[in-house]
């Protein structure tokens, strides 16, 4: 019995089990417990198909297939102009005595005092205070891994098999976890749920704007591509080592590389599919029910089997859906590059990339970013070579992408510090590195690993109205956010408890009477 | 404070580090500093309350002879000889005492090689585990913070696998042979969701379970010899019973791991009934009965960004709590996941977490240095900046609880430590990725 791991590999700790992390509430996330009991995960809806092909302008893909498409529509919002704050717009710009306008949902304007205030809006004086774009996580577990976390919520490792690349973490997510109004507080505006990181293929993740609601659809980010996570290294060995392996790390490596070749196979025989059947559907227009045609070639072609695992896989080297992989070691992240070339697919994401900093120019060279803490470390041996730094070692490199992610509940609530704390190390090793630029590891960077940044991100005309005003510099411990916007509407307000969600499990509880909710 | 003079003064204390490391290996911690110029927070005569107040004094100086305070306040004349710290008006505080820890005994948390924490499930020991047979003063754990102005250290064996942890002992951050303080300041039981997995599965068996460990180490220790093993199969062995001796006489702390407020209850109860010594860990719930607690005069050792009903037992966590606790007059320190024994040095910025929800500076600054000192009885040497007391201190680079500063001279015991540690050699060794005329390997090593 190990104890006291916080982050993502947590892999026996059962609630009986009195670790520091249980008895102080840092449940720590993705891992925590291979408690795969109630192996669910079964799409109950079969006839939603890789045969859609989505008339959306936005997924051409046959394989960006959505059958469990968002409803999340935007609240209501005023216009609303936030007037003498320091603006960090997210593009690398800060704005002294800014004006940020938002309207109709959308950022409208990003200026100087100059900028004029549209008729009928509601001004916000924020001399003082700061205005950044909503923060993005683009590691978390809420919903999956919920609060309370009990044998019964405990649903963010499906550590069955080492390839579950058939699951999806949105069926997985509990919509009511008070998790999401505690980072909502913190300014999370957007973020990724991901399945753990028991499997060498964990699953689907899922993009969210957080915004409560009835169902996970409800909170589903509106054209956000899915996620594929997969895990290097440690916790596949250590969670099938004596459970027919993988054993050990050529093991994980065998094992992608099967299921590689398997997908690519996949793809080519649905392409064919697709290719046989549209010159079919050419040529005998739309009438499927009256094929009855002698002549061999009218023949309607046969879609092959739909495979779940496959689908996904196939999906990612088609690049339809993001590569989220969970990897720490330097070396590993390297081979991990080769593989991806080896197949023709693009790692977008190392997660959890302690040793980034050893290979930060690779990562640059190859376009992919690097989700780091700031300095969590330790808890294995893949984790044992931390720097402070390292966030700004990777951010260094010219065209890098450097990301500060969470992983833990209580992490994504402060983002804003663990990204203070990674520029303040940065900048005593002589780097250079500014607030307008340090904001972007949690906000324009994780949006861009999401692709989602044509949408959210940072603070520029035309997108999503994403925003936070803090009381102060957000780099600081002492920052609290005052209001949030998501998509115009004012969710969150520190100084309004009626403007602070309260999640159905924590309503008529103890905790209600004194501040409840979002601030909790 | 311009780059230049701060390089500067890094550098001398780079100097002054490399003669007293030289010193101490000759047995003279005799060493005469002066730290002078410097804000100083002595945290003399901090009490816990709306009242509390960090002892500050601007200008001031600090005169360490012999491993411990000689004098302290404004334009002192330094001692002959001294070597001199010009603070040049950055904030000095007491070394932080992290009240909570396995430092010392865990090294990778999932490596059973590298991680003396806590025992297999069912091992037969428990209260009879001691920190201190297994405390490794040269873990990287402890250079890396040290370097975050971790001077002192509760090292524990953990919660895990049985009701009772073990006993704790209070350790300095030197890295040196002897750096254990005291052995035996503590012990430890889980209760709560984290006890009920020994307990029957309820807090029901929970504290009837204590009560019988308590009631079994009363009677072994009335008379040892007389003394029966009872045929129970999990009955706690004769190493435990001993163990538990200072618990049951109150002279020993008990650490008790409890959320609820049933559960604090339960424990404010036990204490009298036993006139135990007890410590709260975690008290998630405890803001709604901190007058309770503060009546029976049990601190706690709290997570100030805990607010998520993590348990059932957590239904009430808020960020409030500290702030709540406080100013009821409970003594209180930092116990948090988010800063655990990998990452001691975020405790201040847990702290600077409780100050944004409303806890004083001056409090958070008690709470990380002579609230542990108090808790585990120790200050009277340990845990402020006063004439006589061992010279633990720190020179931050900037406000101590914010997340940007870090410290640019760290003293455990009047000496001057090296702020070198495996992560910083790193980052030397990468920091520059360009081929050389040899590999990396090669770079930053010295």
């Amino acid at each position: 019995m190990q104890s006291g791991v916080k982050s993502d590999m947590r892999t026996t700790t059962h609630m009986a089990a009195a670790t520091l992390a249980a008895i102080l509430a840092a449940a720590g996330c993705g891992g925590k417990g291979e408690k795969a009991a109630d192996a669910g995960a079964k799409p109950k809806d079969e006839k939603a198909a890789a045969k859609d092909t989505g008339d959306s302008a936005q997924s051409p893909s046959r394989w960006a297939s959505d059958p469990y498409p968002s409803t999340y529509q935007p609240y209501p919002s005023v216009t609303t102009v936030i007037r003498g704050a320091t603006v960090l717009t997210g593009t690398g710009a800060r704005i002294d005595n800014g004006t940020v306008i938002i309207e109709n949902g959308k950022i409208a304007g990003v200026g100087g005092a100059e900028l004029a205030t549209p008729e009928g809006a509601t001004v916000i004086n924020a001399s003082g205070k700061w205005v950044t774009p909503g923060i993005i996580d683009v590691h978390s577990h809420l919903g999956d891994y919920p609060s309370p976390s009990t044998n019964s919520t405990s649903d963010g490792n499906e550590a069955t098999a080492p390839n579950t690349a058939q699951v999806w973490a949105e069926h997985s997510v509990w919509p009511q976890d008070a998790g999401f109004t505690r980072a909502l507080a913190g300014g999370i505006t957007a973020l990724q749920i991901l399945p753990g990181s028991a499997n060498l293929f964990g699953g689907r993740s899922a993009i969210l704007k957080n915004v409560p609601s009835r169902t996970v659809q409800g909170m589903k980010f509106p054209g956000a591509p899915y996620g594929l996570k997969m895990a290097c290294g440690e916790n596949p060995k250590r969670v099938y080592g004596d459970k027919g392996g993988p054993s050990t790390r050529m093991g994980n490596f065998a094992g992608y590389r099967a299921a590689w070749i398997e997908a690519g196979e996949y793809k080519k025989k649905w392409e064919k599919y697709w290719d046989e059947h549209g010159k079919w559907a050419a040529k005998n227009g739309d009438k499927k029910k009256s094929a009855k045609k002698d002549d061999d070639s009218g023949k309607e072609p046969e879609a092959p089997a739909r495979d779940l695992k496959l689908e996904t896989l196939a999906a990612a080297l088609n690049g339809d859906i993001t590569v989220n992989m969970h990897c720490y070691r330097g070396d590993e992240m390297a081979q991990v590059i080769d593989m991806a070339k080896e197949f023709g697919y693009k790692v977008t994401t190392f997660h959890h990339a302690v040793e980034a900093f050893k290979v930060a120019d690779l990562l640059a060279e190859n376009g992919i970013c690097a989700a780091v803490w700031a300095d969590w470390w330790g808890f294995k041996l893949e984790a044992y070579d931390s720097v402070r730094e390292n966030a700004a070692l990777v951010d260094a490199q010219p065209n890098s992408c450097a990301i500060i992610h969470s992983d833990d509940e209580y992490g994504i609530q402060r983002l804003n510090q663990e990204a203070g704390k990674a520029m303040a190390d940065g900048n005593k090793m002589g780097l250079k590195i500014t607030p307008e630029h340090a904001i972007e590891w949690v906000t324009a960077n994780p949006a861009k690993a999401l692709k989602i940044a044509d949408k959210t991100g940072t603070l520029e005309a035309g997108k999503m109205g994403d925003a936070v005003i803090w009381n102060g510099n957000p780099f600081s411990v002492y920052a609290k956010t005052e209001k949030v916007f998501v998509d115009g509407a004012l969710l969150y307000d520190a100084s309004d408890p009626k403007r602070s969600p309260r999640m159905d499990f924590e309503i008529g509880q103890r905790n209600e009477g004194f501040n409840g909710g979002s601030g909790q | 404070m311009t780059h230049s003079s701060l390089r500067l003064l890094t550098a001398m204390l780079a100097a002054a580090a490399a003669a007293l490391s030289a010193a101490s290996a000759q047995q003279t911690p005799g060493q005469t500093i002066a730290i002078q110029n410097a804000r100083v927070y002595t945290m003399a005569g901090a009490n816990a309350g709306a009242g509390a107040n960090a002892g500050r004094i601007d200008n001031g100086d600090v005169i360490i002879k012999d491993g411990v305070i000689s004098a302290i306040g404004q334009d002192l004349t330094p001692p002959e000889g001294a070597t001199i710290i010009n603070a040049e008006g950055r904030i000095v505080t007491p070394g932080i005492f992290a009240p909570w820890s396995q430092i010392g005994l865990v090294e990778l948390s999932l490596d059973d090689e590298a991680n003396d924490a806590s025992t297999d499930s069912h091992f037969p020991l428990s209260a009879g585990l001691d920190a201190t047979d297994a405390f490794n003063p040269a873990s990287s754990l402890i250079a890396i913070n040290r370097a975050g102005g971790v001077t002192r250290a509760i090292a524990a064996p953990d919660f895990g696998t049985e009701m009772f942890g073990g006993q704790g002992a209070i350790v300095d951050l030197s890295g040196r042979a002897n750096s254990v303080f005291r052995a035996g300041a503590m012990q430890s039981v889980a209760m709560g969701a984290a006890g009920i997995g020994y307990n029957g599965g309820t807090r029901l068996g929970n504290w009837a379970a204590l009560r019988d460990a308590l009631d079994q180490a009363l009677a072994y220790a009335a008379n040892p010899t007389a003394y029966v093993m009872r045929p129970r199969n999990d009955g706690l062995s004769i190493g435990d019973l001993k163990a538990l001796g200072p618990v049951v006489r109150g002279t020993q702390s008990l650490v008790v791991a409890v959320n609820s407020v049933t559960d604090i209850r339960a424990l404010i109860k036990l204490k009298a009934a036993y006139a135990l010594n007890v410590i709260i860990i975690g008290g998630s719930e405890a803001h709604l009965v901190a007058r309770e607690i503060a009546a029976a005069n049990i601190p706690v050792l709290m997570n100030p960004i805990a607010n998520l009903p993590a348990q059932f037992e957590d239904i009430a966590a808020t960020q409030a709590n500290a702030a709540k606790l406080n100013a009821a007059g409970v003594t209180i320190a930092f116990a948090s996941a988010y800063a655990d024994t990998h990452n001691l040095r975020l405790l201040p910025q847990v702290a600077g977490n409780a100050v944004a929800n409303g806890l004083p500076y001056d409090a958070a600054l008690a709470a990380l240095t002579i609230n542990p000192a108090k808790i585990y009885g120790v200050a009277d040497r340990l845990g402020s900046l006063e004439i006589g007391k061992v010279a633990d201190v720190v020179v931050w680079d900037g406000d101590p609880l914010e997340v940007s500063t870090r410290p640019i001279a760290v003293l455990i015991d009047g000496r001057v430590t090296s702020l070198k540690n495996r992560q910083t050699m790193l980052r030397e060794r990468y920091k520059d990725l360009s081929r050389g005329d040899l590999p990396l390997a090669y770079r930053g090593a010295n």
